[in-house]
């Protein structure tokens, strides 16, 4: 969620808790003759707000199993996570007059303050990488189908170098269209055979307009595809099959302009269409693997966050119960 | 060998040695023919444009090579020979040529003898081939259901080609590759069945070869059943019916047309079914029917209690009365009665036709049909249909039969005729015209006079008007749909052009008799002018869109189309897919969205129905049961039947169908229920009952929304307001 004006009214309503709580605390430590303590009633009442606190922004994971249920928006629900979440470890700070305590509390005090750093460092992540994905990644597909794109842009590529080079022997894996969940396609791939064709000879047979704007198909001689052939078999097409493995050439943008240039010096001027599409492909591989890394970081910290934010509300419960118990 | 006595425009030169006297510009193939000399040919035909491609008809004008006589212009003093030995030795090793790339002997051959490259190559001895044969096949396409295209059979010679574009002016068939991997293709090399291909057999009646062959020689024919028998030609030019038919034509299309007799309560065909046959009742009665209709779709939730998960489930129409729901008393299905919605169950006797659009347009079947009694009936294949249709007799007796027991029920079927008097019904019974038009046809061209009002009977006409960057579609008309009434009530001009998109019938009621109807009956006046000054507002508003939205991407895109997008804010997404998840909980577990589509700016524009202005989704349902509410929301009925043509429709992938469980009659037991799987389209239902869609709902980073696109993006397209 984007940290923005849309904020305001919660980080207002969150300074203005958070002042009125710190003159609270002053006042009530400068008043009491052992100093605060979270069994007093105002040390009692800052813990009980601020595990309410963190109960309602561990609720959001809940919230979010269910989220037809008419309970509120689940932005205003995002919105209180950050913000009540943060709030807590304040609250809690005031509870424990700043002192970690025995080892419960000690324990709880760290889980606190990891667990709302990882979630202020998650919302800043996702603060800043959407928009980077958006721009990085022109060309972004369902996380789940990247696998699937990548074969599919490998078999493009195969069938793009086989018009030039002539058969490959390659293996072709992919169906002809991806079902997902739910019955419909969400990635209509291109038959091979509704690749338009275009020769001289069909525009003098009187071929429509629309056949004769589509590429020629021309078939390079052994000596003239060679440097093709070796750079697609030998780099580019293992580069589409491990695409994520680093130190690889097409792997940088920069680089991967300059091999296709050098390319384009080898190969006679009618490859050059299908140069640019296999650079193409390429680069969409390329963003494809920079959408699995963002996609990583804006995610990954949740394998954090959640299992300490379980971990403290179950330790806070514990010691609630003890704490007023005994 | 011009003498002073030549008359001006005409040529004198020798052929064969005999002096001959032609009109200048004549071409020496011509010459020839004129003069009873035969010259061989591949490539040439005689209402299609010369190409010199296949150079069989080369002859020796005394040049130094051999020229190809269908291009080459005769010349005054020109000596011609068409057959000396260098001429016939030519031809001879060019058949041969030909032969050799050639399958021997090819479909058109085995089946009726008369593959013209075989026959000449068998007449120079050049059968079979000393060359090589091919050792690549180039294949073969069997998609389309009325021709067969064998490209190895093919010899490039282009007359399938020039009879597509200059005969037929269809311009489907091109050539494709170079050398080797060389021949036709169908619009970008489509296979035949899937391009614009109408199957008007220009192509097929040109090809010398077996290249592009009637389906049945290649063996097509109507599945035949015990019950099944093929008729012969002249069995068939017995039959009343078939008076003025093309015996060859039936000849050629022996197995295209077979008599059937189903025993009582014996199915003839089912709903949902993809066919491509009609059937012509000839005795008998038989019942057509579908399936009670489903319920509602409905998604609804907090029945009991706030915490109530909500669901897809299917509501009686008792319980759901759609607000416009009493207009739409009858289903349309393809054949020549309505249903009743209340008893979707009708009888069709002798003389009925029934599965024509199935036939004609390859949409799914509408009904099951089953017989009553005994049933006698003809099932044909579209290329027979299609040369019935046009037979006079047989038109003559749908026509009579349409009259008498759909026609009525097609007028009632619009809502301000509801009030016609029955002698008025009767007058227009007698007097209306019923018209049909082919795929692509204009029916009606902006700017012309207005004559008509039209009533749509089969098929789907689109509706669009030209402004100066191109076409904008307003509207796509089905059965039980009209048009023409704003031309006739307004200025006395068409306003829009109206186009058939498929094999398209229509009721057409003439100016004077609409003019009579409007005088005698002030409710039709009143219905049909709201109606009419409802249609010009909407196109206004278009055309003033149009006219003002300057980016090409928010048109290309078909943006200004949608009247509700689902847009996803991708600076704010975090790409969780609470919004699919939403979606999936609130409709059965199944998605109706897929977060993926195209991108407009910082918007991604998601795979969800945008209620478009011009809702593809429409055309060509068979049952008509996908139309659009007077609110955006564009609904499938209740009949639907899972057939998942308007899935296939929709350019954006927005309708999937959905598996509903529903109870039928079990067949191995009579009286009781099975539990059965049935499929209906659905598609975003913008969760009508709510307050908010359930996608927007659950997004928690305020990165979806439900937008009007002009609205919303309005300061971007340099409109004024803030979006």
């Amino acid at each position: 969620m984007r940290m923005d004006q849309t904020q305001r009214g919660w980080a207002l309503a969150a300074l203005a808790i958070l002042v009125s709580s710190a003159v609270v605390y002053v006042f009530y430590a400068l008043d009491a003759p052992q100093g605060p303590r979270g069994g007093s009633i105002i040390g009692l009442t800052f813990g009980a707000v601020g595990f309410a606190f963190m109960i309602f922004s561990a609720l959001l994971g809940a919230r979010k199993r269910v989220p037809t249920w008419r309970v509120g928006r689940a932005q205003a629900w995002m919105r209180g996570h950050l913000w009540l979440g943060l709030l807590a470890l304040p609250l809690i700070l005031f509870h424990g007059g700043f002192l970690f305590g025995g080892l419960l509390t000690r324990v709880l005090m760290w889980l606190l303050m990891i667990t709302v750093l990882s979630g202020v460092f998650g919302a800043g992540l996702q603060h800043y990488i959407p928009p980077v994905m958006t721009s990085d990644v022109r060309l972004e597909t369902i996380y789940d189908e990247i696998g699937r794109v990548r074969t599919l842009l490998r078999e493009e590529a195969d069938r793009a170098v086989e018009s030039l080079c002539g058969s490959l022997g390659l293996p072709k894996t992919s169906d002809q269209q991806g079902r997902r969940a739910g019955g419909f396609t969400a990635l209509r791939t291109m038959a091979a055979s509704a690749v338009p064709l275009r020769t001289s000879a069909a525009v003098s047979a009187g071929a429509s307009a629309a056949v004769a704007a589509a590429p020629e198909i021309i078939l390079l001689s052994a000596e003239e595809s060679a440097p093709l052939r070796r750079f697609y078999l030998d780099e580019m097409r293992l580069f589409l099959e491990r695409s994520k493995q680093r130190g690889q050439r097409l792997g940088d943008a920069a680089k991967a302009s300059s091999v296709f240039a050098g390319l384009r010096t080898l190969l006679p001027a009618a490859a050059h269409v299908t140069l640019a599409d296999l650079e193409d492909i390429c680069d969409e591989a390329r963003q494809l693997t920079r959408q699995e890394r963002l996609h990583h970081w804006l995610h990954g910290w949740l394998l954090l966050h959640i299992p300490l934010s379980l971990a403290l509300i179950l330790l806070g419960a514990i010691h609630a119960v003890m704490a007023l118990r005994y | 060998m011009t003498t002073a006595t030549t008359p001006l425009g005409f040529v004198d030169i020798s052929l064969d040695g005999q002096p001959v006297r032609v009109p200048a510009g004549t071409s020496v193939f011509d010459a020839a023919r004129v003069n009873g000399i035969n010259i061989p040919t591949l490539c040439h035909l005689q209402n299609q444009t010369p190409v010199g491609v296949c150079r069989l008809c080369v002859v020796d004008t005394g040049a130094r090579v051999l020229a190809a006589s269908c291009v080459r212009p005769v010349e005054p003093g020109m000596k011609v020979v068409t057959n000396s030995e260098k001429v016939v030795n030519a031809r001879k090793t060019l058949l041969e040529l030909l032969m050799s790339d050639h399958p021997w002997p090819c479909a058109r051959q085995q089946n009726s003898g008369d593959c013209e490259l075989e026959t000449l190559a068998k007449a120079a001895g050049a059968s079979p081939s000393r060359f090589a044969k091919r050792t690549v096949a180039r294949g073969k396409d069997d998609s389309s259901l009325a021709i067969a295209v064998d490209h190895d059979a093919c010899i490039l010679c282009d007359r399938c080609i020039r009879a597509c574009d200059e005969v037929k002016s269809n311009f489907v068939l091109g050539r494709m590759g170079k050398g080797y991997s060389a021949g036709i293709a169908f619009d970008l090399n489509s296979p035949m069945g899937d391009s614009t291909c109408i199957s008007c057999g220009e192509c097929m009646v040109s090809c010398p070869t077996g290249a592009l062959t009637n389906k049945n020689v290649v063996g097509t024919v109507i599945a035949a059943g015990p019950d099944a028998q093929g008729l012969q030609a002249e069995d068939l030019l017995q039959i009343p019916v078939f008076n003025g038919v093309s015996g060859t034509f039936l000849e050629l299309n022996r197995g295209a047309i077979v008599k059937h007799r189903f025993r009582k309560d014996q199915i003839i065909c089912r709903e949902g079914e993809f066919g491509s046959t009609a059937f012509y009742i000839l005795e008998g009665k038989a019942k057509v029917s579908i399936s009670t209709p489903m319920a509602h779709v409905k998604t609804q939730g907090g029945a009991k209690g706030f915490f109530k998960r909500l669901t897809s489930t299917l509501v009686a129409r008792e319980e759901d009365q759609r607000e416009e729901e009493a207009r739409d008393r009858t289903i349309p299905i393809d054949a020549s009665v309505d249903l009743a919605y209340g008893n979707p169950v009708a009888e069709l006797g002798p003389g009925d036709l029934f599965g024509e659009m199935t036939c004609m347009n390859f949409y799914p079947r509408s009904a099951t049909v089953i017989a009553q009694s005994d049933v006698v009936a003809f099932e044909m294949l579209r290329n027979v249909l299609d040369i019935m249709l046009k037979n006079k007799t047989f038109r003559a007796q749908l026509d009579h039969t349409y009259r008498r027991r759909a026609l009525e029920n097609h007028l009632r079927g619009v809502p301000m005729f509801a009030g016609l008097s029955s002698e008025f019904i009767e007058h227009l019974k007698k007097s209306v015209e019923l018209q049909r038009y082919a795929p692509g046809q204009v029916i009606v061209q902006q700017g012309t006079p207005a004559d008509s009002f039209y009533l749509v009977r089969i098929g789907f006409v689109k509706v669009s008007e030209n402004y100066p960057g191109g076409e904008l579609v307003l509207a796509y008309l089905s059965r039980g749909d009209y048009f023409g009434e704003i031309g006739l009530l307004g200025g006395g001009f068409r306003t829009a052009t109206c186009t058939a998109l498929d094999h398209v019938e229509l009721v057409r009621i003439s100016g004077d008799d609409f003019r009579d109807m409007v005088a005698l009956f002030a409710s039709v006046r009143i219905g049909l002018e709201a109606v009419a000054a409802e249609r010009r507002a909407a196109n206004q508003q278009r055309m003033h869109m149009v006219h003002n939205v300057p980016i090409d991407q928010f048109l290309s895109q078909g943006l200004m189309e949608a009247q509700s997008l689902l847009i996803l804010d991708l600076e704010n997404c975090t790409r969780c897919d609470a919004c699919v998840n939403a979606c999936a909980d609130a409709h059965d577990g199944i998605t109706r969205l897929v977060r993926d589509g195209l991108r407009f700016d910082q918007y991604l524009v998601a795979t969800s129905c945008r209620q478009c202005r011009d809702p593809l989704c429409m055309v060509g349902c068979p049952v008509g049961s996908i139309r659009r509410r007077n609110s955006l929301e564009v609904i499938i009925e209740d009949w639907c039947i899972g057939c998942g043509l308007c899935a296939q429709n929709c350019p954006y992938g927005n309708i999937n169908l959905h598996p509903f469980e529903v109870l039928v009659d079990d067949p191995g037991r009579t009286g009781s229920k099975k539990t059965a799987i049935r499929q209906k389209a659905t598609s975003c239902d913008l969760c009508m009952n709510l307050k908010e869609p359930s996608c927007v709902y659950a997004c928690p980073h305020d990165a979806a929304h439900r937008v009007d696109p002009r609205t919303f993006f309005a300061t971007m397209l340099g409109q004024g307001s803030a979006k």
